[in-house]
């Protein structure tokens, strides 16, 4: 017991005799910890993120969306084809399809949304949706005052709508919205609100066919009163031109019962809609829980290879280790002579040395740990130090930059740790050995 | 009746042959001789005559070629690596020319090494190396390292040192070699007061003057023992100049 504290004091006496390169080289040990913990955290936030963003879509769910076709590819003037899901097909998958819980049929245009009672004020743009009761549920808003559209609501195809909390504060910032008549300048269009919802964030794009989704400017109508009212053929003036499309529907989202059925629902439905037509460009289906699948053994590459560059890091770290320690061991021929004529032996010497590199690797692990907690701290200051000083690099940032936000993975620290010990074990041995190897005589002559 | 003399050290035709690539160099050719407890020789001899050679097998750093060598009761040309340094450890006392302490070690830390590796570290052996210090005169130094000491000083630490396992006999090659006159004067008188206590001492010297303080003489030539005489009119330190010395020191410590 005393002789392995005395074997640790005098290996930290050795250190110390050169505190610079002791420093240097536990540096190299504290960047490898730091960056094994640094890159998993940073890995882990930014696949939680994407997971997260997915699990947003709801991993029950399959989307089809309606895509719009390049422009020349209708007809021209006046003739418009129609595109994108039918209600039809709708109507053919809650009935054909067995697994499926919902099928909610969205509608979605962007509109100019006006408070009656304030002509005066600006209108203001937002996203007209047409949707029935289920909407609601699949994409987890929440009602703040009222109700979201009812049943009843959509069979009697009522003018009434539901507004988004921003919406609600931008038109009514002094006003109770409910039961206030809401118009739609565009399509000379009452509505009354009879729902205002609590705030959501925004969905994630993901792939191409699915573009990010803002709930924060929605107006939430019957669509069943959106056919009455509006049809299903779309008006847009731009300045002195206007585009004319048709279309019955913007996207069906179909909610299965349970979520192990979803690959084969997924499969189901592809093949009713695509029947007939191999390559009907005028859909997409977006299966959310394949992509969560994807993302997770995205997120394990992403993390073996985050753990790789850590791991060729330690091994650097490690080399300097074993660069310092050789050339110690040499330096200090002469005392290893000394203490084999004092009765030291071959493994009393290997012990000395491995504890010196071992300190030293341990130092470097544990101050490598804190270093490598520090990492979303550091991580958060940064983010905000480049926000105050470079706002237009930040604006310029990728998303997930912005609001990723790092996770320790806990196990990463005691593997860290170890492996930095074993790092000073391995590439200690060899300079120990070479030590213990030495003849006495020739040691005690060397110069 | 008269009680057979116990032998610290008795070497029977000890050889050591260094095989090279071409030739085989023979540093010893036959070596006998014993050394009885309190004894006090000097080794001498021409440059190449095999002096470090002997030392080195003497103090069990190396194992020779042929013959055998035993040191009280043990054969120690058939021990194992680990065995010798047991040996070295626990029953020798090594004072070199370069004094060999080690560089990031204090004074008593110095003294306590053979200990450490008997694994004999305890409150009673702090006392002891401590005691060792004192003895050599540099009881009010215990914390300071060896390149705060002069050369005879740290040749002082270096013989509490090799005292501290209260070993068979010291071996000194050249304890002398880098020391000034006076400064060697402090370390015979030490060596002497050693041996009139008791100690068995080995060295290994080509001064004349310093073998002249020794009780025996061996002068090897080629590897063999030329003549092992008692020296003659040895040169004695009185009890009062002894302590006049280490007076000496101690006022310059
Ligand atoms: N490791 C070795 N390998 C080969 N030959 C050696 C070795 N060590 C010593 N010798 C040879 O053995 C002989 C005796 O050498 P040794 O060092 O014992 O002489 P010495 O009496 O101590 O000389 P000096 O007074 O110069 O120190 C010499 O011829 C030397 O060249
Ligand atoms: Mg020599």
């Amino acid at each position: 017991m005393t002789r392995l504290f005395r074997t640790f004091k005098l290996g930290l006496k050795s250190l110390l005799l050169h505190p610079m390169r002791s420093a240097l080289t536990v540096l190299g040990i504290f960047i490898g910890v730091a960056s094994v913990i640094w890159l998993l955290a940073i890995g882990e936030g930014i696949s939680r993120e994407a997971q997260r963003q997915i699990e947003d879509l709801g991993a029950e769910n399959i989307i089809v969306r309606s895509v719009k076709p390049p422009d020349g590819a209708s007809g021209v003037g006046g003739t418009v084809d129609d595109f994108g899901v039918k209600r039809s097909e709708a109507e053919m998958i809650l009935a054909t399809v067995p697994t499926i819980e919902h099928v909610v049929p969205i509608r979605e245009l962007q509109q100019n949304f006006i408070y009656n009672g304030n002509p005066n004020a600006k209108p203001v743009d937002g996203r007209l949706v047409g949707c029935t009761p289920e909407y609601a549920a699949i994409n987890r808003l929440e009602v703040a005052r009222g109700h979201f559209i009812t049943h009843r609501e959509v069979d009697a195809e009522r003018s009434v709508c539901v507004i988004s909390a921003v919406l609600a504060d931008r038109l009514f910032p002094s006003e109770d919205p409910i039961n206030k008549q809401m118009y739609l300048p565009e399509k000379l269009e009452y509505f009354s609100i009879v729902g205002v919802l609590k705030k959501r964030n925004a969905t994630a794009a993901i792939g191409g066919s699915l573009s990010a989704q803002d709930f924060s400017l929605d107006v939430y109508i019957p669509i069943s009163t959106m056919f009455q009212r509006m049809g299903d053929r779309e008006i847009k003036r731009t300045g002195a031109s206007f585009s004319i499309s048709s279309f019955e529907l913007s996207q069906i989202t179909i909610q299965v019962s349970n979520v192990q059925d979803v690959p084969r629902t997924a499969e189901l439905i592809e093949s009713t809609l695509m029947d007939g037509n191999r390559d009907r460009q005028d859909i997409a289906v977006v299966v959310p829980y394949e992509l969560l699948e994807q993302a997770k053994t995205t997120r394990l590459m992403f993390m073996m290879f985050m753990g790789l560059i850590a791991a060729v890091s330690l091994i650097v770290g490690g080399i300097g280790i074993m660069n310092i320690m050789l050339a110690t061991v040499t330096e200090r021929t002469r005392e290893i002579g000394i203490r084999r004529a004092l009765g030291g032996k071959r493994s009393d010497i290997t012990q000395q040395f491995l504890v010196e590199t071992i300190s030293l690797s341990v130092v470097g692990g544990l101050t490598g740990v804190l270093g490598g907690l520090l990492c979303p701290l550091v991580v958060y200051y940064a983010r905000e130090g480049v926000k105050q000083c470079a706002p237009d690099f930040y604006a310029n940032l990728p998303e997930v930059a912005k609001i990723m936000s790092p996770e320790i993975v806990p196990a990463s620290i005691p593997i860290a740790f170890f492996i930095s010990v074993v790092v000073g074990v391995i590439f200690g041995i060899y300079p120990a050995i070479r030590a213990a190897k030495m003849d006495p005589i020739d040691a005690l002559r060397h110069e | 009746m008269n009680e057979p003399i116990k032998m610290a050290a008795s070497l029977r035709d000890l050889q050591k042959h260094y095989v090279l690539k071409s030739e085989t160099v023979k540093a010893l050719r036959g070596i006998s001789f014993d050394v009885p407890e309190g004894d006090y020789v000097a080794i001498m001899g021409p440059s190449g005559s095999g002096k470090s050679t002997l030392l080195n097998l003497l103090g069990c750093l190396d194992r020779p070629t042929l013959g055998s060598y035993f040191l009280g009761d043990a054969d120690v040309a058939q021990m194992s690596d680990d065995e010798l340094s047991e040996v070295r450890a626990s029953k020798l006392g090594f004072v070199f020319q370069s004094y060999n302490l080690i560089p990031q070690l204090s004074v008593v830390e110095n003294i306590e090494v053979p200990l450490y590796y008997m694994g004999q570290l305890n409150a009673e052996s702090r006392a002891r190396s401590t005691g060792l210090a004192t003895m050599v005169g540099l009881g009010g130094r215990l914390g300071h390292r060896p390149a705060q000491l002069s050369g005879g000083q740290q040749q002082r630490v270096a013989i509490a040192r090799s005292l501290v396992n209260d070993p068979y006999f010291i071996l000194a090659d050249e304890a002398t070699g880098n020391l000034d006159s006076v400064t060697t004067e402090e370390i015979l008188a030490l060596f002497q007061r050693l041996n009139d206590e008791g100690r068995t001492i080995i060295m290994v010297t080509h001064e004349d003057e310093v073998s002249q303080h020794a009780k025996r003489v061996i002068w090897l030539k080629d590897g063999e023992v030329q003549s092992d005489q008692p020296v003659e009119n040895r040169d004695v330190f009185t009890a009062k100049r002894i302590q006049e010395i280490s007076n000496n020191a101690e006022v310059r410590t």
